[in-house]
């Protein structure tokens, strides 16, 4: 009996142990980018390449790697972090390099702890992409060595970094953590609990973040996805993440999530670069227009082989401009003049903007601000594909249903600042069917922000008190 | 082997008791609260509520230990008796019964009795002190899954329930006075979420439809923490925000900072124009 009792729990207490140290192994979750839709709608050989060239799935992952092995593509606008320097003079390329001179910025200092791996990346000449590892660090002569023989030797003038990437492994780790179960691993808003909430979580994958201090043109700032992350976004499920992240945690994921919203466009550019020739769709009617299947990806081939730099250079050049722009003290919207005092003169004076047939607010908001104007019962078509929408309605470029707010509930999810008013105005909100009214005076902006401000506190139509004018205002005003 | 038994049962709670006796030294209970250093409550309401817990928790410990050594004595005296002894049945004695469910019943009246004031002043709005009634909120506090999302009244106004042109609004960020009671009503947008500030022992659910009035007092300022302590949704464990105590004229100037921030309007304007 006892026998038969020590047995059973040492088999229990056995299985217990081994349960809780698989738990705590690293291994167990590995995730990758998966490949868009919008890839997938081409012909297998326009996402995988034809032979050794490269199709859309190829340069992507060339340039931005997997979550595991991130890539730092260092044309684009991201802190890759790290210490940049330069080879100070070429090592005897005779002989394997295992020491080089390197000199850096003035005032830069690297601190070599032996408990940590200090990494060196090569960014340009001979020796790039390689990374080594330094095994010990002179600060006297400035001299590295290197724990491997490089398999090339570098120039004098090279830019190297030390220990690159950093903010975007923290950010990822920090992504992956609080943010991927909602906006999916890719960024693409598909995460597990993403179908369980109205409004969906936000597809970064477009390029296209809605509520910034930008002009109507421009990208979303870093200061505008930092401000999301300090305040959330009231009235959808995006929660405030201070104090939880402190700033550097901030910054590292606001860097992360700029990543997977370049890598997302980056792809979707490169399709739309091909979709017109080479989409499951355009070759079917191709085919039906009589061309052959081989020929058809010749053609791509030829197009891989002799256009697709120029497509690749186009792409990429758009993309950098764009995101460096974004930061750029020139995108922010600064109101030329300081807001209209709030008053019910300015009020009266928005509200007639708001029914005015120029700018007409009230046909998607409603003659009552509720959010329900004419606009919001027709059925639209799909700009991408020229179908009707199954749903009536406003649609966003998410292809979500994204009706006009209901300006009564005060709750305003880019926030309730008179300037961030004003921005949603002046550039609109981007992805949704909010214009920019960007030729509005600004004097005329601030009387409608003064308006919609003053909505949710105004009686409901038919109740409370009407405001009295008296007689001799009314007969000054018709003057 | 039936020594080893009454040993090895015997044994347990000689740990139990040992493990009890070292938790406050080890830090196995309370965490020590970075900021203040310490595991005591930092409220004079929350140090009563200390003072219940440790009532209690002595009262528990007389009676553990009693009966372990009770059932400690009978395990060993049967282990020690041959096989060859007959068991005997005993019916139960009246005097026994008596005695083991007057005794507790006097014990539980007399805590219910005893931590009456404590409770009225934590949860009875009646019994709130005075000057919560004299200042009325100061900020509503309203639970949503996954933030704490705080409205002010504007400087020189009271706190109505429905919301004013004027509020002033905040994320997981509480300015309250320290040295004085200070109100609020506390309010949820969705499910039942729950008041937990530790280092006040002060818990209070969050219920759709309702808004209750807590109140706590804070006599040194500093950072502390409020997280949520009712399972709320996948997000229930990012649901944190911080509770920070300074002087009332500072709690004054970060209401006005509040107010200028949120009346910015995206032009700034220097001296020299």
């Amino acid at each position: 009996m006892l026998v038969q009792t020590q047995k059973y729990l040492t088999t229990s207490l056995a299985v217990i142990v081994v349960t809780i140290l698989a738990g705590c192994g690293q291994s167990g979750f590995d995730s990758e980018f998966a490949t868009s839709e919008h890839t997938q709608s081409l012909i297998r050989e326009a996402q995988t390449g034809v032979g050794e060239l490269p199709g859309v799935t190829d340069l992507v992952d060339e340039r931005f790697g997997t979550p595991q092995d991130l890539q730092a593509w260092t044309r684009l606008p991201i802190d890759f972090g790290g210490t940049t320097g330069r080879v100070a003079s070429a090592p005897d390329a005779s002989a394997a390099v295992k020491e080089l001179t390197l000199e850096f910025d003035e005032g830069t200092s690297i601190d070599f702890d032996p408990q940590k791996t200090l990494e060196i990346q090569f960014i340009t000449g001979a020796a790039a992409p390689l990374t080594a590892v330094v095994s010990s660090w002179s600060a006297e002569n400035r001299v590295a060595s290197l724990t491997t023989a490089l398999e090339a030797a570098p120039a004098a003038g090279d830019v190297i970094v030390l220990n690159g990437g950093e903010p975007l492994q923290h950010g990822r780790v920090l992504y992956m953590r609080h943010c991927a179960h909602c906006h999916g691993t890719t960024g693409d808003g598909q995460g597990p609990t993403a179908e369980y909430l109205v409004p969906r979580p936000r597809d970064y994958r477009h390029g296209v973040f809605k509520f910034t201090s930008t002009t109507a043109q421009d990208k979303a700032s870093r200061d505008d996805l930092q401000r999301v992350l300090r305040n959330g976004v009231p009235g959808t499920y995006m929660p405030s993440f201070v104090p939880m992240l402190n700033e550097t945690e901030l910054h590292d994921v606001v860097e992360y999530v700029r990543f997977l919203t370049m890598r997302g466009e980056f792809e979707r550019r490169m399709v739309n670069e091909l979709a017109a020739d080479y989409s499951r769709q355009a070759v079917e009617t191709r085919k039906s227009g009589g061309e052959s299947y081989n020929d058809i990806v010749k053609e791509l081939k030829g197009f891989l082989e002799s256009d697709l730099a120029d497509s690749l250079e186009f792409v990429s050049d758009d993309l950098v401009t764009a995101w460096t722009n974004a930061d750029t003290p020139d995108a922010v919207i600064v109101p030329t003049m300081a807001r209209v005092p709030d008053s019910p003169d300015s009020r009266r004076r928005g509200r007639e903007l708001y029914l005015s047939s120029a700018i007409n607010c009230a046909d998607c908001h409603g003659i009552a601000a509720e959010g329900n104007g004419p606009q919001t019962t027709i059925f639209e078509k799909n700009p991408v594909t020229q179908q009707l929408y199954k749903e009536p309605g406003l649609h966003d470029v998410w292809d979500h249903v994204n009706q006009p707010r209901n300006l009564r509930r005060g709750i305003y999810r880019g926030g309730r600042r008179p300037i961030d008013l004003f921005c949603r105005i002046q550039a609109g909100i981007k992805g949704s069917r909010m214009p920019s009214f960007k030729n509005l005076p600004h004097e005329d902006i601030w009387h409608i922000v003064n308006y919609v401000l003053s909505i949710p506190f105004e009686p409901e139509p038919g109740h409370g008190p009407t405001p009295s004018v008296s007689p001799a205002a009314e007969a000054a005003a018709s003057l | 082997m039936k020594k080893f038994w009454a040993l090895f049962f015997i044994f347990w709670p000689i740990v139990a008791l040992w493990a009890c006796w070292v938790a406050p030294e080890r830090h196995w209970w309370f965490p020590v609260f970075p900021g203040t250093g310490t595991t005591d409550a930092m409220s004079p309401l929350g140090e009563r509520i200390d003072g219940l817990f440790h009532l209690i928790l002595g009262i528990v410990t007389v009676t553990f230990v009693g009966t372990q050594i009770a059932l400690g004595y009978v395990l060993w005296k049967g282990a020690v008796k041959s096989d060859d002894t007959a068991a005997e049945f005993s019916h139960g004695s009246h005097s026994l019964e008596l005695i083991w469910t007057v005794v507790p019943a006097f014990v539980l009246v007399f805590i219910a009795l005893y931590q009456m004031d404590v409770w009225a002043e934590f949860r009875v709005q009646s019994f709130y002190p005075d000057q919560t009634v004299q200042d009325g909120p100061q900020l509503e506090l309203t639970a949503r899954q996954f933030e704490w999302r705080v409205r002010y009244p504007a400087p020189g106004k009271e706190l109505k329930n429905q919301p004013q042109p004027d509020d002033l609004y905040a994320v997981n960020e509480l300015h309250v006075a320290t040295g004085r009671p200070v109100k609020f009503n506390l309010r949820t947008d969705d499910v039942q979420h729950a008041f937990f500030a530790p280092q006040l022992r002060l818990k209070q659910d969050a219920v759709a439809g309702l808004i209750i009035p807590v109140w706590f007092q804070i006599p040194k300022a500093g950072n502390y923490d409020l997280v949520c302590a009712e399972l709320c949704g996948w997000g229930h464990y990012k649901m944190r925000a911080t509770i920070i105590a300074e002087p009332a004229e500072k709690v004054q100037q970060y209401i006005e900072n509040l107010q200028t921030a949120q009346n910015f309007d995206g032009v700034i304007t220097t001296d020299e124009e």
